[in-house]
């Protein structure tokens, strides 16, 4: 039997997401308290800053030319010792980086070394992969492999991730081989439309379909849509969908549902329809298809926040698109998608770690403020 | 099951020792796997009538869908023949080949698991982590060194025992491959005590094994009846029942000068 070439997929030019970030990450999901990076000083140097504000500790064996040249399992074992006696912590976790993969370093014999009495999850791991989701399986398999994920849990986010990766490619970050970032259309652009089909009585399907803490400030667009419409006395009907399971995925996202509806709840913002949980960004859209076609048919205008790209236009043919995003890259596969209007939450991402409640998003308060100039 | 590498200096005759090993080993009635670890892919070469067989490197990096039966190739006398594969010299990094390699192997296939003896052909000195990459991973629980009784080989094989010791890994012996050196079974032998371990066989050297590799064969199969198949089996026989090691304790330069002078 002959060799069978993969399907062909176009060559990314363009930077994208880091499978040891994102293995960073789901280090934190899994509430690891302290993760060892074993590699060069400077690697993921932004996120492991980031993550600092989300409560999880990173520490690097900063590994220089001698250390690629003779190895640097000395350095991990003794940042292990380390780590333990600074942060007394509960998990942790060992990331590889590219320079301390290539070179062959073996997590687990420094593990096996040092033999810590709590969990240590190995992330063998390296930014070579195409698809960044790659960080978050390895990831994943090492908490099944130390017993602090269920095989349930695992399997279901395998689905998911797989699910992430072919929405990026259709339409998202992988679906062309370079994709120019751009601000998008103006906020007060944006607001304007808003506030203008709102008076005009336009009704409205308001959707947050958010990834995991990126919520707290993407809720706030949503939030913001339903107070301009009431400032405004508008007649227009408004219905909330937002991804804001409770019960699923695992126990710090399941947290961050809770605490966005707690806060919905407070604004007097009611969610008609819950469309999967948090981790569920990539399959949401099928359920909003399912509701467009048999609950909501004829609406005018959709607000989409959080991954617009994985809903797809299929029942919103008729409607007028406005979507908000915080990827740069996202402004035109949205276009193309057949969006009139695409927003860029500029840097959100870190501005939503370390929170638990709702925060102010730029667009936001450019609504609120255009509200207000528009009741003067 | 056995997990076997074997270790030297480059050119002294890993690859031939392995592929006589294996055919010896199939002819004895076990399933045997060769897994080559050399970037030139050529260790189970003579196993194979002379043909080269496609590496797990070479289709990955042509973005192939790799399944088990493109990368798995039986040999003489059914021995199961992989190649790892890796750049040409002076470019890339082979032992990360390896690492991957492996990886991807025990992701498709069942060689692993299923054989009665698995040689892993591995490069020259361990000069990288990626070329421990099999004692590390744990998927080799007997290693061996070759050596010759001439200096250069000597120094090689009394590194790769600090780099077996490094790793904790143990030495289950010594195979002298002579270079026809004046008392070289002597100076090996007591290398190989020094160390801690044992010689296992002296392969003298005779022009048939080459002349055999030239055809493509190993001397197992082409000249079974002469007397260096006598040895190889000889030496096949004592890896199947080895159940001893040592942990190496490699000898100073000195004492390696004073055992060649």
């Amino acid at each position: 039997m002959s060799p069978v070439p993969l399907t062909k997929e176009p060559t990314i030019l363009h930077p994208r997401p880091s499978s040891i970030v994102a293995a960073l990450y789901t280090l934190r999901d899994l509430d690891v308290d302290v993760v060892i990076l074993h590699g060069p000083p400077g690697c993921s140097f932004k996120h492991a800053r980031l993550l600092e504000e989300d409560g999880l500790r990173v520490v690097t064996t900063a590994l220089d030319e001698s250390g690629f040249v003779f190895g640097g399992h000395e350095q991990l074992v003794n940042l292990l010792r380390q780590v333990i006696e600074m942060f007394n912590p509960k998990r942790i976790g060992i990331v590889g980086t590219c320079a301390s993969m290539i070179i062959g370093e073996e997590l687990h014999e420094a593990v096996l070394e040092v033999n810590p009495d709590m969990p240590v999850l190995e992330v063998e791991v390296h930014a070579g992969y195409p698809n960044n989701t790659k960080g978050v399986i390895i990831t994943l398999e090492s908490a099944l492999a130390v017993g602090i994920l269920s095989d349930e849990e695992f399997q279901r986010q395998k689905v998911l991730l797989k699910e992430a990766t072919e929405v990026e490619k259709r339409h998202g970050a992988a679906s062309k081989a370079y994709l120019e970032p751009s601000r998008g259309d103006t906020k007060y652009t944006v607001a304007k439309r808003i506030i203008q089909l709102l008076k005009e009585g336009k009704r409205c399907i308001n959707i947050m379909n958010a990834k995991k803490e990126t919520g707290y400030m993407f809720a706030d667009i949503n939030v913001a849509v339903n107070q301009a419409a009431w400032e405004l006395g508008s007649t227009s009907e408004i219905i909330n969908m937002a991804n804001l399971d409770e019960n699923m995925g695992l126990d710090r996202v399941r947290d961050h549902a809770r605490n966005i509806n707690r806060d919905l709840e407070v604004m007097g913002v009611e969610v008609n329809e819950i469309i999967g949980g948090l981790d569920e960004y990539p399959i949401t859209g099928e359920t909003v298809n399912r509701l467009l076609a048999e609950k909501y048919p004829d609406f005018d205008f959709a607000v989409i926040t959080g991954v617009p790209h994985a809903i797809s236009m299929d029942n919103m043919q008729g409607m007028e698109v406005i979507s908000v995003t915080n990827g740069p890259r996202q402004v035109l596969p949205l276009k193309e998608m057949g969006h009139e209007f695409v927003v860029v939450e500029i840097d959100l991402h870190p501005k939503t770690l370390g929170v638990s409640n709702i925060i102010e998003s730029e667009f936001g308060a450019t609504l609120r403020q255009l509200v207000q100039e528009e009741k003067e | 099951m056995k997990q076997i590498a074997i270790y030297g200096k480059g050119g002294i005759g890993k690859s031939s020792t392995a592929s006589n090993v294996a055919a010896a080993c199939a002819d004895e009635g076990y399933q045997v796997t060769i897994i080559g670890c050399d970037p030139k892919s050529d260790s189970s070469i003579t196993l194979l009538g002379g043909h080269r067989i496609p590496t797990i490197m070479e289709l990955m990096q042509q973005g192939m869908e790799i399944t088990e039966d493109e990368v798995v190739f039986e040999g003489y006398k059914g021995v199961r023949c992989v190649e790892v594969g890796g750049p040409e010299p002076g470019i890339g990094c082979a032992g990360r080949g390896i690492i991957v390699a492996i990886k991807m192997l025990q992701k498709i296939s069942t060689v692993m698991q299923d054989s009665d003896l698995i040689i892993y052909d591995v490069p020259g000195d361990i000069v990288c982590g990626g070329f421990a990459a099999p004692i590390r991973k744990g998927l080799v629980s007997e290693t061996y060194v070759l050596t010759s009784g001439e200096y250069m080989p000597l120094y090689a094989a009394n590194n790769i025992c600090k780099g077996f010791a490094r790793l904790g890994n143990p030495l289950s012996g010594v195979i002298c491959n002579s270079r026809i050196v004046e008392n070289e079974e002597d100076i090996v032998r007591a290398f190989a005590d020094e160390l801690g371990s044992e010689l296992l066989a002296f392969i003298p050297k005779v022009d048939v094994v080459q002349t055999c590799e030239r055809a493509g064969y190993s001397v197992i199969e082409k000249e079974p009846d002469c007397d260096i198949s006598g040895v190889y089996r000889k030496l096949a026989k004592v890896i199947m029942e080895r159940d001893t090691a040592c942990e190496p304790k490699p000898l100073t330069d000195e004492r390696l000068r004073e055992l060649t002078g």
